[in-house]
Parts: C-alpha cells; sequence; structure tokens
C-alpha cells in the first residue's frame, strides 16, 4: 500500500514533507537533551547545523539558505534571538552549497563529518563575533561578557562543538541523505 | 503580464513553499518554540527523575543549613536596628523537574517541567539543592525557561555574608562566578558565604549563592573574587521555583 502510495506524485510529495519535517522536529527535540556520550564540557553536539549541512549538500545555494532561515528562526524562539541564529545558519547553509562536494570528495561519511566540523567552527564564530559586537554596542557596565571572556569561551565551544557535531553527523545524514536519493530529489524547493 | 504569468506557472509552488516556510517558522520563533518544548515535556515525561516533593525539600533544608545560619546570624545582628524586615523566602514553592538544557551553548539555560498552569510565573526565583539557581524567564502552559546565574548575561547583586560588603556576581559558566566589589578595599577571604544582597533588583536579598574560592585584591577597575556556587549547576535534576516578590515593581523582564 506504501508503495502505490509512493508511486503517485502528490503521495511521495507529501511523504518528503512529513520526511523533512519530523526529521527536523526530532532535531529539535534532542536539542534540549544532553545524554552520556553526547556532551562534552558541557556542550552538545549542534543538530540543526548538521541538518542544514544534510540538508544543504546535494542543494543549491537558495535552499541552504532558506533551510538555515528557517531552523534559524527556530532556534532563536528556543533560547535567545539576541544574538541571532539566523545568520550563522544561513551561512553554513550557503557555504556548505558552493562547496560542490560531488566534485571534489568521494567518500561520503567522511566528508560529511569534514564539512560539519568546519561549519561548526563557522557558526560559533559568527555567534561570538555577534556577542563581541552587542559587548561594544553597549555602554552599560558588565551587562554583557567582557570581550576576553567570549572569545575564551569562544575556543572552548568551538572545539567541543565541532568534534561532538562532526561525531554524531552520519546519525542524521545517513537516513535523509538514503531517502532524498531514493526519490531522486524531486521538485521540490 | 505573460512572463509573469510563465514565471508563475514554473515557481507558483515553490514559492509558496518558501513562504510557507519562513512563514511558519517565525511562528515558532515569536511564540518563543512553544510548540517544540511543549512536545518535548509530553515525550520527557516518562523519564523524569523519580523524586517525591519531601524528598527534595528536606535535602535542600539540609544542604542549605550551613550557609543559612551564618547568613541569619549576620542578618540577625542587622535586623535590631531595622523595622521593616522582610521574610527572605517565601513558604510555598513549587518542585519542578528539569527536563532540558540549553538549546545552544552559548546560553546557560535550563528548561523545567511545570509552566503556567502550575502556577509559575515570569520572574520567579528557582533554587536547587543548595542554593540559588536562577530566575525563570519565559513560561509556557506547561513548561518555563530558566536563566541560571551562571550565565554570562545573568547579573546579581550579592554581598558577602560575614562582613556585609556588597559587589555583583556574573556568571562565568558552569558553576563559577566572578563577583566584582563596590568597595576598593573589601573584607573578604576565601571561604565566606556569599549571598544575594538588597540592591538586586531581580532577586529578594539573603538567598544563600556560594562560597568564596579565591581573591583578587589587585584587579582594576574593581577588585574580584572568584566564587563558588554552591547549588550544582551542571547536574540539576529537580528545583524549587518560589514566586518573586520584586518581579511587581521591576519592569526588566525583556528576557534576552
Amino acid at each position: 500500500m506504501l508503495d502505490s502510495f509512493q508511486e503517485s506524485p502528490y503521495g511521495q510529495l507529501l511523504l518528503n514533507w512529513a520526511v523533512v519535517i519530523g526529521s527536523v522536529l526530532l532535531c529539535l527535540l534532542v536539542l534540549p537533551t544532553r545524554f552520556p556520550g553526547m556532551e562534552l564540557l558541557g556542550v552538545g553536539p549542534n543538530w540543526l547545523l548538521i541538518w542544514v549541512v544534510a540538508w544543504s549538500v546535494n542543494r543549491t545555494v537558495f535552499q541552504g539558505a532558506i533551510a538555515g532561515l528557517a531552523l534559524g528562526l527556530i532556534q532563536d524562539g528556543m533560547t535567545s534571538a539576541h544574538p541571532t541564529h539566523v545568520l550563522s545558519l544561513v551561512v553554513a547553509g550557503v557555504l556548505t552549497a558552493r562547496l560542490q562536494k560531488q566534485r571534489y570528495v568521494k567518500e561520503d561519511f567522511i566528508s560529511i563529518a569534514l564539512i560539519v566540523f568546519g561549519m561548526a567552527v563557522v557558526t560559533e564564530t559568527i555567534t561570538a563575533i555577534q556577542f563581541s559586537w552587542q559587548g561594544i554596542g553597549s555602554n552599560t557596565l558588565g551587562a554583557y561578557p567582557t570581550l576576553g571572556e567570549i572569545w575564551v569561551y569562544h575556543q572552548r565551544i568551538a572545539l567541543s562543538s565541532a568534534i561532538l557535531s562532526s561525531l554524531w553527523a552520519p546519525v542524521v545524514y545517513y537516513p535523509l541523505n538514503r531517502w532524498w536519493e531514493r526519490i531522486k530529489l524531486p521538485d521540490s524547493a | 503580464m505573460y512572463i509573469l504569468r510563465r514565471w508563475w506557472d514554473r515557481h507558483g509552488i515553490r514559492a509558496g513553499i518558501v513562504c510557507l516556510v519562513i512563514a511558519a517558522a517565525w511562528g515558532v520563533r515569536q511564540n518563543q518554540g512553544l510548540f517544540v518544548v511543549e512536545i518535548y515535556q509530553r515525550l520527557s515525561r516518562p523519564f523524569e527523575p523519580e523524586y517525591t516533593q519531601a524528598e527534595i525539600e528536606e535535602n535542600a533544608a539540609v544542604l542549605e543549613l550551613q550557609q543559612r545560619l551564618i547568613e541569619l546570624e549576620n542578618q540577625n545582628q542587622q535586623l535590631q536596628q531595622l523595622l521593616d524586615y522582610v521574610k527572605t523566602r517565601p513558604d510555598q514553592g513549587i518542585a519542578a523537574p528539569v527536563i532540558g538544557r540549553s538549546a545552544d551553548h552559548w546560553w546557560q539555560q535550563v528548561t523545567i517541567g511545570r509552566g503556567r498552569r502550575q502556577g509559575i510565573q515570569v520572574g520567579a526565583i528557582v533554587s536547587g539543592t543548595g542554593g540559588l539557581v536562577g530566575r525563570v524567564i519565559q513560561v509556557t502552559p506547561n513548561t518555563s525557561r530558566v536563566l541560571l546565574i551562571s550565565d554570562p548575561t545573568s547579573q546579581v547583586g550579592v554581598t558577602i555574608s560575614r562582613s556585609r560588603h556588597m559587589g555583583y556576581m556574573r556568571g562565568q559558566a558552569e558553576n563559577r562566578a566572578v563577583m566584582e566589589f563596590f568597595d576598593k578595599v573589601p573584607d573578604v577571604r576565601a571561604g565566606d558565604i556569599v549571598s544575594t544582597s538588597s540592591f538586586s533588583q531581580l532577586f529578594p536579598p539573603g538567598l544563600p549563592v556560594g562560597r568564596v574560592e579565591s581573591v583578587n585584591l589587585n584587579k582594576s577597575p574593581a577588585p574580584e573574587a572568584v566564587i563558588e556556587l554552591s547549588a550544582p549547576i551542571s547536574h540539576l535534576e529537580w528545583v524549587m521555583v518560589f514566586p518573586n516578590p520584586k518581579v511587581v515593581d521591576s519592569e526588566v523582564f525583556s528576557g534576552n
């Protein structure tokens, strides 16, 4: 029955959207947890970043940017909108889509892990820059962390987040990629 | 017109979907991820640590006793001169399980599994076993988000219990915080108990916070002390939420 459902174009489209939304929801729900083995120095993997990379790797720059925008807005809602997560995730989506992975690298798992590692460093750096900017922009004494604190913290976060995210990346990437390969990337945003 | 029509035929659905996705994401952002945390609360309910309310209260009481004693002894001396003594802690608290940590790496927040329906309001004080933990910055029907005092943006007016020297404290992630003194030469030494001061705009005075770990009097512009928070911030399981008496006269709850 599932097969006949998949045959029809609308059925497939619906199923694809269910997979997309379901996987994003799953990532969102894992985000506030800290299971043993998923935590390094109090920092967990950046699941939304992994999702954005998995999505953007075989898609256009525009699609990557939209995914980054949507997930960034949601993450803003779940933590704090100042500084915003939109910027860092959009940059991650665009850069990943620009990489043109299939042209240079063959091996999937390793390359995805590497891309996620790089993007994690990029996103945390963008956030740190935004924090520094906020600190400079405001005159209230001590309301924001000092520059020194931000960048010491940044080193710690960027490294542990990059390591953990790249290690956990295949968990998100593999099933999603299998699914998208199976339906041969239908014409949807 | 024709070009527009052709563009629409070709990209109409796509444009519609893009708008829809962005609108949905914007919606989630505007209601502060309400939808997601509520589902999360439902799913995580079976895994909530099981303590009875009595157990939590007993543990907290025992662990706080030493600190509270020193605090109260000193406060007592002062109160002899004061008439308008305000009780430091309201009696009825709500026990709440910690169901999630911060959803990104830059904020020190936790999500607790009780919300508006159980009577929690924005600005409520959250304390764990051993002392102050943070304050509620956002509530949904069944969950609340707590900004921990270990967050760098979380500032608390604090005082050294022994000498009553004042300062303010800024979180440093994990269970450390830095206290900057108002005085140039404060009377402080390692091991002193630190509690919230009456200058704090967000917390009532006299709540135990932690103890002084080391002191740096030469620090410019103000002397500093490193404070070890007494509540186990990195592995909280249950917390107590108390209504905040200061919440009425303060407007600084943008919650960022």
